[in-house]
């Protein structure tokens, strides 16, 4: 395998970059599709999984087929579409109001900073181990050259997830200031102690996988925590997916957490004062957020793109005849369906449990998920010091 | 440097769980209410001043847009305030289709409090629920008296017309599947953690306050008065109605939301005797063309879904206009409890006081 120059490593970077937003900007809109469908269907709304336009377009083509064929439940689920499709321009054709009294600069940048910190997480996020494709050999300029499932192949991939993960808070903070505005401040006072709060808990949740696998690359990790764990190795790694996933909800604002934003109590919180394709850059940062979230969760507890979650896959490789050795083997779908999986929960959880009170949500945080934490990180020191 | 300093802030009247038009001045200390006013009047149209200028018949038109999410529970104030005025007697088969169309109201109200009451502490899914549910009701409003939020449901002396054919079969279609709906909301909430959390030991008012601020409904119910009017000075067909006032002792909003789905269940269990005991006969008294009073002044007081509603009128012998009207509106009276409510606790907990003194700005602003 030829070795590429800096530039040629330059030109496949940038490649992957684009690959990476491309998967960002199709998964995002899948996913807010998605939630209209499935909270629609959870709650029996009535536009979300009937509407489709009438004769004219794609959707209406779309349309004709799923009433010819009414009963195929793939064709009818693109009903509600025209819905989506509805919301997008809406973002992009509203006026973009600035309000008279803002931090003009601040209020620009905010929603920048939300929307760049959620993609970049996605550098250390390995998609599949080891090579994600080789350029053919009559591509021009990086013919023959290997493309890996990771942007940024980086030894403390972890370090730099949460970090960066956490400038996201900045955007928040600093839109319910910019605004100058009362609503948007509490939202943004209150986003400020809650992202803070659970980065506590969300950081050593995601310890006790590093503890068991000995490693902070998110592709090394992955691929050990999958195949390399003993039978104990379950039982913190279980905890501990609990403990993230609930630190996961808060640190993208969603319910049961969605303080920030709470519509009914702040109005909108922290984006109140947000319209236009400002506000859709925060919408895109929680999308994207979550489907990082969603990555992680993948990545340290479900395996990664391997087929089982929680290193149960190392235990039962021996027993895999070999005609389905295909199960064995990592694969990027394996990756996208436990993120879609995440996603899912994300959007059952809301249309299942209320909000919290403020208060409530900060003593979950400090005397429930913390203690669990540590605890969980203990258990998987005690894991790894006897049973590795 | 640093001072401590109370933030001013406005919760209304454009936000999205004021419930329409009321506005709130909070002092916050941080996010903790240290100070709340309610400021009405948004909503003023001078409804008791517009009836003095009209007919006796055609005031009923403005007691559905007081509280129109319980416009039928209105209709029925006015009328029998009316009847009382003239003293005429209403047919035994109108009282019973009154007393449903009323009881069916009660619930299409309560749906609506619980949807945004829920709604405002978070739970979306029983909002949609819910008014899934109010849409039958509202059906059977339409196939009544045609019109399915301002019902104008009912006349003094009886009811415009009977039954509509096919409305029996509406009905016994309703309450073969409400009780199930009624579970499926408690399935939701009852047992909810978060639910719980956020309800229990919030929002408390207990009986000494309620009863010192003329609080009623619910409200009062919850804190363990069982005062209601259908039991207290019965009206309508409900003293031949078998049926419980459900109490809680605790005061708080969990125990106002126990009392309010218990009172649905209740409420079925009155339409169902209505249906079975519906007498024969004509639904109409009659009437003069023109209505003059004899008697001097009139209270009558109902149960509305959202405490007592009660209708003053005086006539002027020899006018066709009633001299004086004044509705005591249960909304307007319980509101008076929000700021003993709120004061010192957060914001999100005036979000569920408000929701559950389930408040209709129509009818606190008239």
């Amino acid at each position: 395998m030829p070795t590429p120059t800096l530039t040629q490593s330059i030109v496949i970077t940038l490649i992957q970059c684009l690959l990476v937003v491309i998967f960002v900007f199709v998964v995002v809109p899948l996913t807010v599709f998605a939630e209209r469908k499935v909270l629609g269907h959870l709650q029996q709304r009535l536009g979300s999984t009937r509407v489709a336009s009438g004769h004219v377009g794609i959707t209406g083509w779309m349309n004709r087929g799923m009433w010819k064929w009414g009963r195929i439940p793939v064709l009818s689920y693109w009903r509600g579409i025209p819905g989506l499709v509805a919301d997008v321009l809406k973002l992009i054709l509203k006026e973009d109001i600035l309000p008279a009294k803002a931090d003009k600069f601040v209020f620009f940048i905010a929603p920048a900073l939300s929307m760049v910190a959620a993609v970049v997480v996605f550098a250390a996020v390995s998609f599949v181990p080891g090579v994600f494709f080789t350029f053919p050999a009559w591509f021009p300029f990086v013919g023959g050259l290997p493309v890996s499932g990771g942007i940024a192949d980086i030894n403390v991939g972890l370090l730099w997830i949460l970090g960066v993960a956490s400038v996201g808070v900045y955007g928040i903070v600093l839109a319910g200031w910019a605004s100058n505005s009362k609503y948007p401040l509490l939202g943004g006072l209150r986003s400020a102690a809650q992202m803070v709060s659970y980065e506590v808990p969300l950081a050593m949740s995601l310890l006790a996988p590093v503890v068991l696998s000995a490693s902070l690359n998110f592709g090394e990790m992955s691929a050990r925590m999958a195949t390399g764990l003993p039978f104990w190795g379950l039982v913190p790694q279980i905890l501990g997916f609990l403990i993230y996933l609930t630190c996961g909800f808060a640190e993208t604002n969603r319910l049961p957490f969605d303080m920030p934003e709470a519509e009914n109590e702040l109005v909108a919180g922290f984006h109140t004062e947000y319209s236009g394709m400002k506000f859709g850059f925060f919408y895109l940062a929680e999308y994207i957020n979550m489907t990082v979230v969603a990555a992680l969760a993948s990545g340290f507890f479900l395996g990664g793109p391997w087929l089982l979650p929680f290193g149960l896959q190392g235990l039962v490789n021996p027993y895999i005849p070999a005609a389905l050795s295909w199960f064995a083997e990592p694969h990027a779908i394996f990756f996208v369906v436990k993120i879609i999986f995440i996603l899912f929960t994300y959007i059952w959880v809301r249309g299942t449990i209320p909000r919290y009170r403020y208060d409530q949500v900060m003593s979950v945080a400090w005397k429930y998920l913390i203690p669990m934490a540590l605890f969980n990180l203990l258990l998987a020191a005690v894991v790894r010091c006897f049973a590795v | 440097m640093f001072k401590n300093e109370e933030m001013e802030i406005n919760l209304g009247p454009q936000h999205p769980s004021t419930h329409g038009v009321l506005r709130v001045k909070l002092r916050l200390d941080g996010e903790t209410i240290t100070h709340c006013r309610p400021v009405i009047g948004y909503l003023h149209r001078g409804v008791e001043k517009i009836c003095e200028n009209q007919t006796f018949f055609q005031g009923q038109v403005w007691t559905d847009r007081m509280d129109y999410c319980s416009a039928v529970a209105n209709n029925l104030g006015w009328a029998e305030a009316n009847e009382k005025l003239f003293g005429i007697t209403v047919p035994r088969r109108a009282q019973y289709i009154r007393t449903m169309l009323n009881e069916f109201n009660r619930l299409a109200s309560h749906l609506i409090w619980l949807a945004t009451h829920a709604l405002d502490i978070g739970a979306m899914t029983v909002f949609l629920y819910a008014f899934r549910e109010r849409e039958d009701i509202l059906d059977m409003n339409e196939a009544f008296c045609g019109s399915r939020l301002t019902t104008t449901a009912f006349r003094i002396g009886g009811l415009r017309e009977d039954l509509p054919p096919g409305f029996e079969k509406m009905v016994t279609k309703f309450l073969a599947k409400f009780p199930a709906c009624i579970e499926e909301y408690e399935n939701l909430l009852s047992e909810n953690r978060i639910w719980k959390k956020r309800t229990i030991g919030v929002a408390k008012l207990s009986a000494e306050d309620a009863i010192a601020m003329g609080v009623t409904g619910p409200v009062l119910r919850a804190a363990g008065v069982p005062y209601d009017i259908r039991k207290a000075f019965p009206y309508a067909a409900y003293a031949e109605m078998d049926f419980e006032i459900p109490t809680r002792t605790e005061a708080d909003t969990y125990a106002r939301y126990l009392v309010r789905m218990a009172e649905m269940r209740q409420s079925a269990r009155i339409i169902q005797q209505c249906m079975d005991g519906m007498p024969e006969g004509p639904v109409m008294a009659k009437l003069p063309k023109i209505l003059k009073a004899e008697v001097n002044e009139v209270y009558h007081a109902t149960e509305a879904p959202k405490g007592e509603i009660g209708y003053y009128l005086v006539g002027e012998k020899g006018s066709g206009n009633p001299y004086r009207f004044h509705v005591r509106a249960p909304g307007f009276i319980n509101l008076q409890s929000l700021p003993k409510m709120a004061e010192g606790g957060l914001i999100a907990d005036i979000v569920a006081a408000i929701g559950t003194l389930d408040i209709v700005l129509g009818e606190i602003d008239r």
